[in-house]
């Protein structure tokens, strides 16, 4: 079995190898929206002919959404909206299907519509929209392979990230899920591999590999560089790897995460403030997780490197080394009723830890040189498929704010800052 | 002296208990070749990592609503997983593309007709439930002799090994 298992595995990468090299060009957003689109529509209509009551056809055809509406206010800085005021940038939609075409292919695809003010890029877009080939299974192994455009699924929270209900928290751990770098790290256009292997005596193991790029739009460039980058940001490919292991019978869950990924800078000719460039970012993690009936624990301890050459000026080389960790606990105070703990340590140099060099040879505050937060919070399960959550957030530093590259010190012009929101959540 | 107080201790907590909750039975469709699985086995269909009965063909896995207490009881009893870990499972397969999630059931009674109906379904109910819809071995022992046919039962019952 295991032999037909590694067969079926270097059939398939030879083909990913040829199919990686132009999937970049077949994923255009006119494409994946009507990908999704005409799932919907065939699924319903087959469902719509088969004259019987047949459980089949719902299992053949699947089709689920979300929306979550909040409330949220940050003082002390421009993490949501400039004026600092409340805000209704907190909503949150997503309409998802899943058709089965024949026992091993299955088509499945998401579009979500999203405002977060300054967080992210207001609008619609394709979350994933994918092919998923069931390459072979077994009792204990099943190995699936993706094509198209799939979710991260590498991180303890990444391919959850989007689903408000599926998440610990309204606004997630920023270090690890830094939302203004989301569309880039939210998923990948290209070929995902999945191996689970299921062993009664060692436990569960997922072994997961992908290889991709994502677009970068001009609004995502604005995000992370500022409004005086005129040219255009893109990502050369994204190689990412993650082993997961669940020991029998075990509330605890154990994974270990690398990414790789190259983009470069295309100045813009007519003007431009920055000059063309390459960026290198390397991303590690290692994460922990505890499920019991009352309490929950989990963690992620991360490193990442970016290696910059160029857009400042010509020539110009920086390599810097960011750490960081988080910690939180969820308790059940009632079936419906759970509290929140959550405490996050960041720094973007781990030779500069509290930003005094960063100071020093740029003129930026220090403190955009980290990230810490305290986070309290609770959520209430009204029914199956609604919950309220609210949450409050104690930060300390500006190294999670946008624009990235060319910090705001006038619109940041505190060290601390708190935040908090209120969210209600639908699901079907 | 030691075994009376022991005896009394016993009868106290037994005037606290519960009336007596009724087992949970697996129910899977007549025509799945699957007579009994293992814990561990059960376990990987309900979080989807086994996805084929053992000819090969698929199983449609059935639950009942999240609130339901006969699936809390599954869950904690007879996977031994909390429901709230099942929810996280088939949420990130359901909403990340990765998968296909059970699909819920609103009552008892609908679901036995599911089971009955799609091949290689599975789904859980109470024994008593089971007992009404269903002979008995006892039944089946005593009537064998007059039909073999009739006697099968409407879903078959699956036998979890532990």
């Amino acid at each position: 079995m295991l032999s037909k298992l590694k067969t079926n595995i270097v059939w398939s990468g030879l083909f990913l190898l040829s199919y990686c090299n132009y999937a970049h060009k077949l994923f255009s957003r006119k494409f994946l929206y009507t990908f999704v689109i005409v799932i919907i529509f065939s699924g319903a209509a087959h469902a719509e002919t088969e004259k019987n009551y047949n459980q089949s056809t719902i299992q053949d055809f699947q089709l689920h959404g979300f929306i979550a509406l909040g409330l949220i206010d940050v003082d002390g800085s421009d993490f949501v909206n400039d004026e600092e005021g409340l805000s209704p940038d907190l909503t949150e939609l997503g309409l998802n299907t899943s058709y089965q075409l024949t026992d091993t292919v299955r088509l499945a695809g998401q579009v979500v519509y999203l405002n977060g003010g300054n967080r992210y890029a207001k609008g619609f877009r394709v979350d994933y929209a994918l092919l998923d080939w069931a390459a072979y299974t077994d009792e204990s192994w099943q190995a699936n392979i993706y094509l198209g455009r799939f979710k991260n699924n590498h991180w303890l929270y990444s391919s959850s990230r989007v689903v408000p209900f599926a998440r610990p928290s309204i606004i997630l751990p920023q270090s690890v899920y830094f939302d203004g770098f989301r569309d880039i790290a939210v998923g990948s256009d290209g070929a995902y591999i999945k191996v689970s292997h299921s062993n009664d005596k060692l436990g569960n193991f997922d072994f997961s590999l992908s290889y991709g790029k994502s677009p970068i739009s001009d609004k995502q460039t604005e995000i992370l560089l500022g409004d005086s980058a005129f040219g255009k940001t893109i990502q050369d490919y994204e190689l990412h790897g993650s082993v997961y292991w669940q020991p029998t019978f075990s509330q605890w869950r154990f994974g270990l995460s690398l990414l790789n990924s190259d983009f470069h800078y295309n100045q813009n000719q007519d003007f431009d403030v920055f000059y063309n460039a390459e960026f290198d970012f390397q991303f590690y993690t290692m994460n922990a997780m505890y499920e019991g009936e009352y309490w929950e624990f989990s963690g992620e301890i991360y490193q990442q490197r970016f290696v910059t050459d160029g857009f400042y000026v010509p020539g110009f080389h920086k390599d810097s080394t960011g750490q960081g960790f988080y910690g939180q606990t969820r308790y059940k105070v009632t079936p419906n009723l759970t509290l929140l703990a959550k405490y996050e340590y960041f720094y973007l140099d781990k030779n500069d830890k509290d930003g005094k060099k960063l100071q020093e040879t740029t003129g930026v505050p220090y403190y955009f040189g980290f990230n810490n937060d305290v986070t309290l919070g609770l959520a209430y399960g009204v029914s199956s498929n609604m919950e309220v959550r609210a949450e409050h957030h104690w930060v300390e530093g500006g190294g999670r704010l946008t624009p990235v590259v060319v910090p705001d010190p006038q619109k940041n012009s505190s060290e601390k800052w708190t935040m908090w929101a209120i969210q209600f959540m639908y699901w079907f | 002296m030691i075994k009376h107080l022991y005896l009394s201790i016993l009868l106290i907590i037994a005037c606290f208990m519960p009336a007596q909750l009724s087992a949970i039975e697996i129910i899977a469709n007549l025509k799945v070749p699957d007579n009994s699985l293992s814990q561990s086995q059960l376990r990987r269909i309900y979080t989807m990592r086994q996805l084929r009965w053992s000819d090969d063909s698929v199983i449609t896995v059935f639950v009942l609503p999240r609130q339901h207490d006969l699936h809390n009881r599954f869950a904690k009893e007879r996977l031994q997983i909390f429901p709230y870990q099942l929810n996280r499972i088939w949420n990130k397969l359901t909403y990340s593309g990765l998968g296909v999630a059970p699909i819920i059931i609103d009552s008892e009674k609908e679901l036995i007709q599911a089971v009955i109906n799609t091949p290689g379904s599975i789904g859980y109910i109470y024994e008593k439930t089971l007992a009404s819809i269903q002979p008995t071995e006892s039944d089946k022992e005593f009537d064998v002799k007059d039909d073999q046919q009739g006697n099968q039962g409407v879903v078959n019952v699956i036998k979890i090994e532990d």
